[in-house]
């Protein structure tokens, strides 16, 4: 008969600037929470024991490490069918890191990992908007841009597990270059870098004053706030992105028939700046017979929160594994 | 309760532009017995549906008992299988919405499944074809319309509207080329057979260089395919262009889905190297970089009528029983 059953896990959320964890009960109750810079370890050999030092520390706080189950993880660029980031365009760690095989020896028991596209997914099914929908698409603005496709109620890994790569599809031939190493990428026109760059593209093509060119720090944030200012440049900022990222989401929508697409990630905080260029872009290109069929949206629950309950999700969803039984 | 007849066979159907193709097939995926009729002579659904159901009946009756036969399964352009009707199709006659499976379940009696020719080509290369064991490929059909079925974990992937895998219409050039379901710069507008042949009239009309597709009287992709093979250098350009613009489409299909294979079948894949050629230069230059080289291209390995009956015989067994006659 068992005794011990454990009824919480650990959900960690690494993102380029900061990493998060959590211990999160069944319910979804996030029982403890705290959180580090990523960016303060360019190596990742560092990065993982600080990671694994912190997990077990809050567990040992907060009632013990034996209670929990496996441990969730949500990374840029991580395959869940592998475990491993792969080639990482936006986090300093380069190559195929096997990081979910190196901290299950390190922590002795299971661990999961996949992309941030499928963790905020696996949130906002489980807890958000796309409760009870089968088929939909999260398309996650940030660094980089990410999503994952929700098919038949079941997430589509594809063949290889990169499905939904959405920020590398080539948006211009020879266009800007992307962290890929490839050129015209979706994600060097509508994520943070990009976004920043048509900025500068439009300041040095005209001479048109601007609130922007006396920003100290010019970032998808200030671009927003100089728009929330009536700054007619930078409120073009965001059109054009958004016009690029309509026409990309109607092509997504025309090839999978959602019932929704809900984007997330900090530059959706951009608002209708940008999303009511993305929503006329979208209409005008959708195919024709779903048009008025699919709902675009935001995400309905705070981003930081989804995103480690949907790694506690994921670590759900693993076998159990123990060194200590 | 001791079942005293088994049906093992199935009545697979598929309706073309030009005709329609009709089989008894059992579940061995055996045909045992096809025939076809012309569509484009039956302007009129009504017309149609009668002399569809006449061939139908004759079929079955000469070859065993109708009580045989379990199901039906009909392929269809436009065709959507969570309603059963076909929608709106920019080509048939026919047009609106026509409830196909109630009124064959009406006039034969047999439980009906109505799908789209995407997805019974893919389920009958699935089934039958090279796609047998994936579980997740992109079965793409070339031809006067582009389109697609995408197969995930096993199972195509429909939509929430059963309109999923319309890549013919998604949009390549934003503000390009009219197409014929109303938007601009639409995949079909530049690959699809009227595509190609608009290049071919571009490319004439940019520059004086010779050549034979000047004095053709009409052109056709596989007439310019032909002069490819004669050496025609703007002819084999029309083609490098057409598989450089499809292979941006597709590596941008790959880089969200993740195939196993994507597989070509279609009159326009006959142009062969012609066109593979540069599609596969251009979709390994733009496909998402951690699957270079890992997406496979082939061709389809059934001949088109044969994989569309087979494919709407796989349909037929997936539909529950019906019988007016039990």
């Amino acid at each position: 008969m068992e005794e011990n059953i454990k009824n919480r896990v650990v959900g960690v959320d690494i993102s380029v600037t900061r990493t998060s964890y959590a211990i999160v009960d069944v319910r979804g109750n996030i029982l403890a929470e705290d959180h580090f810079a990523t960016n303060e370890y360019p190596n990742v050999n560092d990065f993982i024991t600080t990671l694994s030092e912190r997990i077990v520390e809050i567990t040992e706080a907060n009632g013990g490490y034996d209670k929990i189950r496996s441990i969730g993880m949500s990374a840029p660029s991580a395959n869940f069918l592998t475990g491993c980031i792969e080639n990482a365009p936006n986090l300093p760690w380069k190559g195929v890191i096997p990081l979910a095989a190196i901290l299950r020896d390190r922590l002795g028991i299971a661990v999961a990992l996949s992309n941030d596209g499928h963790i905020t997914a696996l949130g906002e099914h489980t807890y958000g908007s796309a409760h009870g929908m089968k088929n939909f698409i999260i398309i996650t603005l940030g660094h980089g841009i990410g999503s994952c496709i929700f098919s038949n109620d079941e997430v589509h890994f594809g063949a290889n597990g990169a499905a939904g790569e959405i920020g590398h599809t080539c948006i211009e031939h020879n266009g800007r270059e992307c962290g890929c190493g490839r050129k015209g990428c979706l994600e060097a026109y509508c994520a943070e870098k990009g976004i920043v760059w048509t900025a500068k593209e439009m300041m040095a093509a005209s001479d048109k004053p601007s609130l922007m060119r006396s920003l100290s720090r010019l970032s998808p944030r200030t671009i927003t706030e100089c728009c929330d200012k009536g700054d007619e440049m930078a409120q073009e900022v965001y059109r054009v992105t958004g016009e690029r990222l309509g026409i990309v989401t109607a092509a997504y929508a025309t090839l999978l028939d959602p019932e929704a697409i809900i984007f997330t990630g900090g530059i959706a905080n951009a608002g209708h700046w940008l999303f009511d260029a993305v929503e006329k872009t979208f209409n005008e290109h959708i195919f024709h017979n779903i048009k008025g069929h699919v709902k675009l949206q935001r995400s309905t629950i705070d981003d930081r929160e989804r995103d480690v309950l949907g790694a506690s999700a994921l670590a759900w969803g693993i076998k159990e594994y123990s060194l200590f039984k | 309760m001791i079942q005293s007849l088994v049906k093992t066979k199935v009545l697979g159907v598929d309706i073309g532009l030009e005709k329609t193709t009709y089989a008894i097939v059992d579940v061995r995926g055996n045909i045992l017995a096809k025939d076809s009729f012309l569509t484009q002579d039956y302007p009129n659904f009504n017309t149609f549906l009668s002399v569809f159901c006449e061939h139908a009946i004759n079929m079955i009756m000469s070859n065993g008992e109708y009580e045989e036969i379990r199901s039906m399964g009909v392929s269809a352009p436009s065709a959507n299988l969570l309603t059963g009707n076909i929608e709106y199709s920019g080509n048939l006659p026919w047009q609106g919405e026509i409830p196909l499976s109630a009124v064959l379940r009406d006039r034969l009696g047999l439980a009906v499944a109505v799908a789209n020719d995407a997805h019974v080509r893919a389920l009958g290369e699935s089934t039958y074809g090279c796609a047998h064991g994936m579980k997740d490929f992109i079965h793409l059909t070339l031809g006067h319309g582009i389109g697609s079925c995408i197969f995930s974990n096993g199972h195509a992937h429909l939509g929430s509207n059963g309109f999923g895998g319309e890549i013919g219409h998604c949009c390549i050039y934003p503000g390009g080329r009219q197409c014929t379901c109303g938007s601009r710069g639409c995949l079909e507008a530049y690959c699809g057979a009227n595509g190609i042949v608009q290049t071919a009239k571009e490319m004439m009309a940019e520059s004086d260089q010779p050549s034979l597709m000047r004095e053709q009287a009409e052109l056709t992709p596989k007439l310019i395919a032909e002069l490819c093979d004669q050496g025609d250098e703007m002819a084999i350009e029309v083609f490098r262009r057409t598989g450089f613009i499809l292979g941006i489409a597709l590596a941008n299909y790959a880089s969200v889905i993740n195939p196993e294979a994507i597989i070509l079948s279609g009159g326009i894949a006959k142009a062969g190297e012609w066109l593979l050629k540069p599609l596969n230069d251009s979709f390994e230059e733009h496909v998402f970089h951690n699957i270079e080289n890992k997406v496979k291209f082939m061709y389809s390995t059934l001949n088109d009528e044969e994989r569309n009956v087979l494919g709407a015989s796989a349909l037929a067994w997936s539909v529950k029983e019906y019988s007016l006659f039990k």
